[in-house]
């Protein structure tokens, strides 16, 4: 997708004496504890206009804040940083620095070359409780890429302090309603870059990502049947997929890309199918009387979790891939759908009703550890993981008609992920695209 | 002794040819007699017939009538159908189906796709109409109302649907001209989001794909 290259330099090492990094934060923590951190205005070097610096400026602090793993200090009266050696400022000096609240100090600085195309982002991380220098690191590319850029130095930021990348170069996809059409919209993880897929006014539902991250999937009623389709990016080159006569929904990649989970019709009920990643040669997974709804691999692609009401009511149950070893995960409740399985295998997050509402929760694919996640007023739905396990991207009627809403994965930060017009449902997560 | 047994049997050859010879010429002589009967019959069947002849007449005239009449009811039916279809064109899906107001709606318990028994009626007329119009094909959509999630509710919908189709086979319509499709909960007719809009979202809907 991206046909441009961003260059990253690492300036500096971690000093020496600092055998390995340090893990600042465990965000795998029940409860998190969120990191101070100062964040330094950057500064635009040379004939840089200043407004390209502020720009880098908020975006990196939209996007440490919206990782709901930092609190940022407010810099405004803060005395300016002065240079030290290799362009690193010199904190020790500094007793309003040190005493801001700050953690950590992340500075930079922004300098576009004189033809006013290519840009490089420097930026340095300190730790201000023992004055050390943890990273430096600088990227170039095209100004184009600027946001990409500044969301390569939040992930490495997140990557220094708590051992595992960050989020911020991936997308959502998910349907926008339209009178009475439902069409495939993407956004980058944090809102931006709002596109439209699909623009056909039929019915456009359930996307999800090929394993690749260069297409989403979907089931459409444009031929009167639901077909499952894949299309590009950049809306392009749509392609009809599976359209056996009947359902063809709710596909699942295996991990390896070579098969496909779906929902597909079969003697008058939804059952679970499995296809070959061409959309050929489907096998049925599941043999009970009752519906049949939602396959989510586990990561190991050993298993598939899945819903069935074979017992009455709709409830999470687990199968091998096979079809065999069936076994029911959830038993509270009697309407539990939606489940996805988390990328490091642990968890599944799946829609439970509550007392007449949708909510939020999670249980340990062992069936231990049942946890609501959202308790807000309005119905809350179709959870579906980042890439990281760290986050949980869901649709919620809390502030009215249904919008795509994004929390850590142990419910803390719930915030809206975008201001479309129109009903937003059915989120799904990409791999990180960069 | 020899000639006495050769006279014995002339006689006897003699007298069984007299015998065999005598009912000939009893009949001969009954004849006319025989004739005059079998004109009566003859009469009287002829007269039969003509009775007959005149009452097929009349059963024929009456049951032509009958037909036409019958004809005059399904070219009225017919012509009734034909204006209770509505042509429908949606945007965003290929071809053009039909609706018909005769062809009425059921609805469903929330989360139940079997068929209530006053919904059963309503198929029952559905059925009797489909049975005056055979080369009608139908397809029936299973819908569902908001609540609950989106790839679940496409269950519920293909479950109601084919539970619809399933009443019809019973009473009598080839599942050949039966096709479903589930919308789940996408295409609601009522936009709203209380109990009276979901009541009528819970329904299987008929569309007429070729008449």
């Amino acid at each position: 997708m991206m046909r441009y290259r961003i260059f990253s330099l690492l300036i500096f090492l971690i000093f020496p004496g600092l055998a390995e990094a340090r893990i600042y934060l465990d965000i795998n923590a029940p409860t998190l504890v969120q990191i101070p951190i100062t964040l330094a205005k950057w500064k635009a070097i040379e004939k840089t206009p200043p407004s390209l610096s502020e720009r880098v400026y908020e975006i990196l602090t939209s996007d440490l804040t919206l990782s709901g793993f930092f609190k940022v200090i407010d810099v405004s009266k803060l005395p300016p940083l002065l240079k030290d050696r290799e362009g690193i400022p010199n904190t020790s000096s500094l007793p309003e620095w040190e005493s801001s609240g700050g953690e950590i100090l992340l500075s930079g600085e922004a300098f576009l070359e004189s033809d006013g195309l290519r840009l490089r982002l420097k930026f340095h991380l300190f730790d201000l409780i023992e004055q050390k220098h943890l990273v430096g690191k600088q990227y170039e590319g095209p100004i184009s890429t600027l946001r990409t850029m500044v969301h390569r130095i939040a992930d490495e930021t997140i990557y220094q302090l708590t051992g595992e990348n960050g989020v911020h170069n991936t997308k959502l996809a998910f349907t926008v309603t339209q009178g009475s059409a439902k069409e495939i919209f993407i956004a980058d993880f944090d809102g931006a870059n709002l596109k439209q897929l699909t623009n056909n006014q039929s019915i456009n539902i359930s996307p999800v990502w090929s394993p690749e991250g260069r297409r989403i999937a979907f089931t459409s009623y444009l031929r009167r049947n639901p077909d499952l389709y894949l299309i590009d990016l950049d809306g392009k080159n749509l392609q009809k997929f599976s359209s056996f006569p009947g359902l063809n929904a709710s596909p699942s990649w295996s991990p390896d890309g070579k098969k496909i989970a779906l929902m597909m019709g079969m003697e008058g009920k939804s059952e679970i199918f499995i296809v070959d990643a061409n959309g050929k040669n489907p096998r049925k997974l599941t043999k009970s009387h009752g519906n049949e709804a939602s396959p989510t691999w586990s990561p190991d692609g050993q298993w598939i979790a899945f819903v069935s009401d074979r017992s009455g009511s709709p409830q999470i149950y687990i199968m091998a891939q096979d079809g065999s070893n069936v076994r029911r995960l959830t038993f509270e409740g009697n309407y539990n759908t939606n489940p996805s399985w988390s990328p490091k295998g642990d968890q599944i997050a799946f829609c439970g009703r509550v007392e007449g509402s949708y909510q939020i929760f999670t249980i340990g694919s062992d069936g231990s550890g049942l946890r609501r996640l959202t308790s807000n007023s309005g119905n809350n739905e179709s959870p579906c993981w980042s890439p990281d396990g760290r986050y949980i991207a869901f649709s919620s009627t809390r502030t009215g008609s249904p919008k795509i809403f994004i929390m850590n994965a142990n419910g803390f930060n719930q915030r809206s992920l975008t201001s479309s017009k129109g009903g937003e449902k059915s989120p799904a997560w990409s791999k990180r695209l960069d | 002794m020899a000639r006495k047994i050769f006279l014995l049997m002339l006689l006897s050859f003699c007298v069984g040819f007299l015998m065999t010879g005598c009912p000939k010429k009893t009949v001969v002589k009954q004849e006319p007699s025989v004739t005059k009967e079998e004109a009566a019959r003859r009469e009287e069947a002829a007269r039969r017939e003509e009775e007959a002849r005149r009452r097929e007449e009349e059963a024929r005239k009456k049951e032509a009538a009958i037909r036409e009449e019958a004809a005059r009811r399904e070219e009225a039916a017919r012509r009734e159908f034909e204006k209770s279809l509505v042509a429908k064109k949606e945007p965003g899906v290929e071809g053009i189906v039909f609706e018909s107001s005769l062809l009425k709606d059921i609805h469903f318990d929330f989360d139940k796709y079997d068929i209530r028994p006053g919904d059963a009626e309503i198929l029952k007329e559905n059925a009797s109409l489909l049975k005056k119009f055979p080369n009608v094909k139908i397809q029936i959509e299973g819908h569902c109302d908001e609540r609950g999630t989106n790839e679940y509710n496409l269950a519920l919908g293909e479950r109601r649907a084919n539970s619809t189709k399933n009443y019809l086979i019973s009473l009598g319509i080839s599942s050949d001209r039966m096709s479903t499709i589930s919308y789940g909960e996408e295409k609601p007719l009522d936009p709203g989001h209380d109990e009276e809009a979901w009541a009528k979202n819970r329904r299987a809907h008929f569309i007429i794909t070729s008449k």
